[in-house]
């Protein structure tokens, strides 16, 4: 042992890092994956939709811009909760609906429709979009997000993600 | 004395606390932001620790239980304001920590690794308070979450992902508010207690700079235990009584609770945050990730790097004139455009 002394030290030196690399590498292994996987796998999930019932679809007035607001149960995590929320209806003539979803392109807050101007406008940052949902100023620049919709039974029905 | 230090075997530590020496100027006038960092860390994990007695970290539960803590629960009020001031102070106070350490350039070898680790320090602070913000679950802090998770989810590739991440899925519900709890009672403050731990390490064994003008004032050491202490608890004292009567005097905001299916109510963004809105107000559309992702980490990346691109051995700031302009550039643009921001937001300036 003692007639080699450096070089036998040096290899015994390695080795016994790469023995305590090795079970620091199994540890963190055998602790990180199944607390990464607990941690991460709500994030893997992919957004759902669900199609939801706003009543009769005559009733709605056409030429104008009307205010539809939902409320159903969304399941998030362990607890049931309703969602609430409304989205925009466009109603040129009977049948011929195009619904808006409410939030801003820009970051995300309720766009409310104004009458007297005939814009939709976000409070947020003053953003403001047309008729047909297209930007016209402030922030946002791409358009409000048009829903998928259909009618069934007379009943208006809009594809909600979230 | 002597025997209880023998009971508890404790001579040995005591014998090396009571020789440890420090420089005279560790915490003096001119020298205090750190002292004054570690003086508001105190009082904030003390002041969030007894809230989370309080707490319950449900939608609706939520805003109950602070608002119990807040009106019905003795020195609720202070309690809540000392954590209120006391972050909005220590985020000031490690600008100036900053400022400071740039000016005398402090950062410089041997002390990079002080200016890095101090950085990050600061980095971390943002993912505090945004994990804070929702925790009472009223309109401001859940409308302004909204605001950042919507700037978070612009960024291209990851965004999305990493707003499912920290939400725990796409909404910001009880899921959400867990992990927003959980991230800033246990594991943030743990990241901050590391950091610091490190930028102790190697405060210690860098040392502290020395003054830019009067040479080897740095010989002069005090006693850790009991003058340095005793100089701290003296600071501690006053702090605690400060934000104490600030916060019995004008409590700590709490808004209405939060309705997410209110539109009319606006977030405004916090003080600290003003400029980085802003980026993202002027850069729009497909440039979003200008001004939400490359200017805030190209700054960050000048910051950490600074240390390692300033390597001349000059301290003095007018020896150091690139460095200097560049960064009262810099500051001069963020300073604008927290103003701008400012004006947008608190003066009406919305039509």
């Amino acid at each position: 042992m003692k007639r080699n002394g450096k070089a036998e030290s040096i290899s015994s030196d390695r080795r016994a890092f790469i023995k305590t690399a090795a079970l620091c590498g199994g540890a963190i292994s055998l602790a990180g994956i199944p607390l990464a996987g607990y941690f991460i796998s709500p994030a893997l999930k992919k957004g759902t939709g669900k199609w939801v019932d706003f009543g009769v679809a005559e009733d709605l007035t056409p030429g104008s811009i009307e205010m539809l607001s939902y409320e159903f149960m969304v399941k998030d995590g362990w607890q049931v909760l309703p969602q609430r929320g409304f989205v925009w209806a466009k109603t040129e003539a009977a049948g011929n609906i195009q619904i808006f979803s409410s939030t801003c392109t820009h970051l995300a807050c309720n766009v409310i429709w104004r009458e007297d101007e005939k814009i939709f406008e976000c409070p947020c940052h003053s953003g403001r979009f047309d008729i047909n949902g297209r930007p016209l100023a402030g922030p946002p620049t791409r358009p409000l997000s048009v829903l998928e919709h259909k009618i069934e039974d007379e009943n208006l029905l809009v594809y909600l993600t979230f | 004395m002597d025997t209880l230090s023998e009971m508890l075997a404790l001579g040995d530590i005591m014998a090396r606390v009571k020789a440890l020496r420090v420089p005279a100027d560790a915490l003096t006038w001119h020298r205090f932001s750190g002292s004054l960092l570690l003086v508001l860390l105190v009082l904030l994990f003390l002041s969030g620790a007894f809230m989370a007695f309080y707490y319950s970290p449900a939608p609706g539960a939520a805003y109950d239980s602070v608002d119990y803590a807040l009106y019905s629960v003795p020195f609720g009020d202070v309690i809540k304001g000392v954590h209120h001031y006391g972050w909005n102070i220590f985020l000031i106070v490690l600008g100036l920590h900053l400022v400071r350490a740039f000016i005398v350039a402090a950062y410089k070898s041997p002390r990079q690794l002080i200016w890095v680790s101090g950085v990050l320090t600061l980095l971390l602070i943002p993912a505090l308070i945004i994990t804070g913000d929702l925790l009472p679950w009223d309109q401001n802090g859940f409308w302004t979450t909204q605001v950042r998770i919507s700037i978070i989810a612009s960024v291209p590739l990851v965004g999305d992902f990493m707003v499912r991440l920290i939400q725990g899925g796409p909404l910001t519900g009880i899921v959400a508010l867990t992990r927003f709890y959980v991230l800033h009672i246990l594991f943030l403050p743990a990241l901050l207690i590391i950091l610091i731990v490190i930028h102790f390490h190697f405060l210690k064994t860098r040392g502290l700079s020395e003054p830019l003008f009067k040479k080897g004032s740095q010989s002069k050491t005090i006693s850790f235990f009991p003058q340095l202490i005793n100089r701290w608890l003296l600071l501690f004292l006053a702090v605690t009584l400060v934000l104490g009567v600030l916060s019995w005097y004008w409590p700590a905001p709490l808004g209405d609770p939060a309705d997410p299916t209110d539109s009319t109510f606006v977030p405004r963004p916090e003080w600290w945050v003003l400029s980085l809105n802003q980026l993202v107000t002027i850069f729009k559309g497909s440039l979003t990730v200008i001004g939400s992702v490359i200017i805030p980490g190209g700054l960050v990346v000048l910051l950490l790097a600074l240390p390692f691109l300033d390597t001349s051995p000059d301290r003095h700031p007018a020896r150091r004139k690139k460095v200097v302009l560049t960064a009262i550039v810099v500051a001069i643009i963020l300073l604008g455009l927290s103003v701008m921001g400012y004006n947008e937001h608190f003066n009406g300036n919305v039509s």
